[in-house]
């Protein structure tokens, strides 16, 4: 609602990452005391290969402005081929989202390793940047969660 | 029953209350309307992960009878263990507990302390109505046999069945061939660098034979296995009928082959030329102490080549340089005036004293001609050398160092272990880097020249890792505790489509024909989640990772 008024806008960012690379990468730009923009909330889940479609739309849907997906490099996923699977969910939730009337670019999935906090925190940023630029989702039918 | 969640938020010393406002956060939370019908307690403390604090915790969990337990304090992948810990020692089950990041997350990242405390809020919120939805999980304690079952006798078979074998534990070495020992014990020699060589290879022949926790079953193979990590069974196939075993871990040495050098297009030669692969070398050398021709004479000329079969398999072998190295010197030892050539593409000499062997190799005579191309017709030679120079030669002998490649029974016996193979053919080990001997179904192990062309050394490096692994891993005596965070099926959902099977890289899901719907082996499954989102008809579950349990906290996310 008041969201859409207001002058400056804050993006909601929800960032699903991976137990094993991204969440640790940004544990590691957090004790590397890097500036990291509040705007995304981390959710952690064990292997990017658990975002499903049910939970990108859903997300959507009640609201997120932006959602980063961040697992480990390809060839490093912790159970073998779970990024791989994520990246052909990720090209297909692509097109469902722009079908939606969503920029495509408020999906956006990525490798980030353990030992890359620099650019878990640079990612994060600039994605904020992104979303803040492309303004508020035009999606909004927040179901009870 | 009302839920009584309580949640403690930790100081870190200054490191989360100098950026983070604590009593704001006492203050905020049980104010807010949402929890109207849930008893919440909030409070601060110093260090909670010190002895003091672990203490603390556990007595205000046993004191307040908390239904459900949500701490503000560092990342899970600090503390969650010692608060599972602490949880385990009250009557509050871990998994209605839950640690929110608000150092990493808030306190180090947020500069700004009121954005900082918000941030802090909003994820604390995310995490009590997650908690809400979280189930207790309980966790399975399993049996395990400690024994190991190694298939193949080659010295990477020899060298785990010697580093496991003991007392509480008994090795199944299964053999296809009539002997132990594999290509090894067929030379007569090894690289300088490899010292007593031979001799050492033989005491370790002598000291499987002589071992009583090691049982050989020769002229024998795996006809099946069933089973996870701790509790195989096997069956062993042997002449005079089958052995079921049982045992925790499966090491595959099952070694490698050499391509057919007339697979390859370059090279072509009849059975009555004089022309042999380096094991055939190899052999006759072992049996009749000599390197001859057919005829019966000593070759006068001799020419070695490298990389046959490279090409087309586009892989280095990396142990044919120095081996064909050795061959020169059996050559030059036999007799100095025998003129040797070595037709290569590139020397590869990664060990250390592998480069001094071919320097005094080089001084001995033995003629090292890099090309770059070649093609041979029997005894005849035509190439193409680094300046371009096409060149040929006719020889009394030609012996080949045919590509290594994956042993013949590697499809099959990765087809029986449900594990996969790389596209070079040989066994895919769980991460080249970071893993190289596991593979993806725990508790199958990969070593020696199964896992890729590697030397006797290298084979024994893997050997030994394997045995290491299992030696942390199966404990005689202890049990094991699988993940409890698995995946489950909801068979009234399932409608037996079997999508998920495929995406499990560890076969842990399988179909029950009967019933019609697939099932998880728990004990298998690691809780990726991968398969959940294969599934159509919404009959997964990936315990404490469900999506109503996620969806608490993105609801927190974008409230
Ligand atoms: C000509 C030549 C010279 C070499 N010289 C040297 C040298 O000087 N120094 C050096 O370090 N390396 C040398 N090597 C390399 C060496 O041979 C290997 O490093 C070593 O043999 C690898 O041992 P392994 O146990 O992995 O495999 P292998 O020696 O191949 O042994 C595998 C064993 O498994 C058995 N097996 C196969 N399939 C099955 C099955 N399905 N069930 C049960 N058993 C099975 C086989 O019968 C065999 O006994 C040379 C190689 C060649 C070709
Ligand atoms: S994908 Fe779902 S419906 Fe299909 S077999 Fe697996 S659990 Fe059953
Ligand atoms: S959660 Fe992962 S390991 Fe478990 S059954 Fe599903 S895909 Fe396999
Ligand atoms: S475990 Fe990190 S992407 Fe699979």
């Amino acid at each position: 609602m008041d969201k859409k008024v207001k002058k400056e806008f804050d993006p909601k960012i929800v960032g699903f990452l991976c137990n094993w690379c991204t969440y640790a990468a940004a544990d590691l730009a957090g004790s590397s005391k890097m500036e990291i923009s509040p705007a995304l909330s981390v959710v952690r889940v064990m292997c990017s290969s658990r975002v499903d479609h049910n939970l990108v739309l859903t997300t959507f849907f009640n609201g997120a402005d932006g959602i980063l997906i961040a697992g480990c490099h390809p060839g490093d996923c912790h159970y073998g081929e779970g990024n791989y699977y994520a990246r052909r969910r990720y090209a297909l939730l692509k097109k469902v989202t722009e079908s939606l009337g969503l920029e495509s670019e408020r999906l956006q999935l990525t490798w980030i390793s353990a030992s890359e906090g620099n650019r878990y925190a640079e990612v994060v940023n600039s994605f904020t940047e992104k979303i803040a630029k492309l303004g508020p989702s035009p999606i909004n039918c927040r179901s009870d969660l | 029953m009302k839920a009584k969640v309580g949640v403690y938020v930790c100081e870190c010393g200054p490191n989360i209350a100098s950026k983070v406002d604590l009593d704001r956060i006492l203050e905020t939370l049980p104010a807010l309307d949402e929890y109207r019908e849930i008893e919440l307690v909030v409070k601060k403390y110093g260090l909670l992960c010190s002895a003091d604090g672990k203490n603390y915790l556990e007595e205000e969990i046993k004191s307040n009878g908390f239904t459900h337990l949500v701490l503000g304090a560092c990342s899970p992948r600090d503390h969650n263990k010692t608060f599972i810990g602490v949880c385990k020692k009250t009557d509050l089950n871990p998994y209605l507990y839950k640690i929110i990041n608000i150092r990493e997350h808030c306190a180090w990242i947020i500069p700004d302390k009121e954005k900082a405390t918000e941030k802090a809020i909003s994820y604390l919120r995310g995490g009590i109505n997650r908690v809400l939805y979280q189930s207790s999980l309980f966790e399975k304690q399993l049996d395990i046999d400690p024994d190991v079952v190694v298939i193949g006798g080659g010295i990477a078979g020899i060298e785990t069945a010697l580093s496991l074998a003991g007392e509480k534990r008994n090795i199944y070495l299964i053999e296809k061939s009539g002997k132990i020992g594999g290509k090894s014990s067929r030379f007569s020699s090894l690289l300088p660098r490899q010292g007593k060589g031979l001799a050492l290879i033989e005491e370790k022949i002598e000291k499987v034979s002589a071992n009583p926790f090691i049982k050989v079953f020769l002229e024998s193979s795996l006809e099946s296995i069933i089973g996870f990590l701790g509790n195989f069974e096997i069956v062993v196939k042997s002449k005079n009928g089958n052995t079921d075993i049982k045992a925790g871990a499966i090491v595959v040495a099952s070694g490698y082959g050499l391509i057919d050098p007339l697979s390859s297009e370059s090279h072509s030669y009849s059975e009555s030329d004089d022309v042999y692969t380096s094991l055939e070398i190899e052999e006759m050398l072992k049996e009749h102490g000599k390197i001859m021709t057919k005829s019966g004479k000593e070759p006068a000329s001799v020419a070695l080549v490298h990389c046959v079969g490279r090409e087309e398999k586009g892989y280095c072998s990396r142990i044919c340089c120095n081996y064909m190295i050795k061959i020169a010197r059996y050559l030059k030892d036999q007799s100095d005036a025998i003129k040797v050539t070595e037709f290569h593409k590139g020397l590869c000499m990664p060990d250390k004293g592998d480069q001094s062997f071919h320097k005094a190799m080089a001084e001995r005579g033995v003629e090292f001609r890099r090309i770059q191309k070649i093609t041979q017709d029997g005894t005849k030679i035509s190439f193409t050398g680094m300046d371009g120079s096409p060149g040929n030669a006719d020889f009394d002998m030609v012996i080949l160092a045919p590509a290594i490649v994956p042993s013949e029974d590697t499809d099959s016996l990765a087809e029986l272990l449900e594990i996969p193979v790389s596209e070079t053919g040989f066994f895919q080990e769980m991460h080249q880097t970071t893993d190289p001997v596991a593979t993806s179904i725990d508790g199958i192990f990969v070593v020696g020249a199964a896992h890729s062309p590697k030397g006797i050394t290298d084979s024994i490096f893997f050997a030994q890792a394997a045995a290491g692994r299992i030696l942390t891993h199966l404990i005689p005596g202890e049990k094991i505790v699988p993940e409890v965070k698995v995946t489950e099926v909801l068979e009234a959902f399932c409608t037996g489509c079997q999508n998920c099977l495929d995406v499990c890289v560890y076969g842990a899901i399988s179909y029950d024909e009967s019933k019609g719907v697939s099932v998880v082996n728990e004990v298998v499954c690691r809780g990726c989640g991968n398969c959940f989102g294969s599934c159509p008809s919404g009959a997964l579950r990936t315990k404490h990772f469900t999506n109503p349990q996620l969806y608490q906290e993105v609801r927190e996310a974008i409230r």
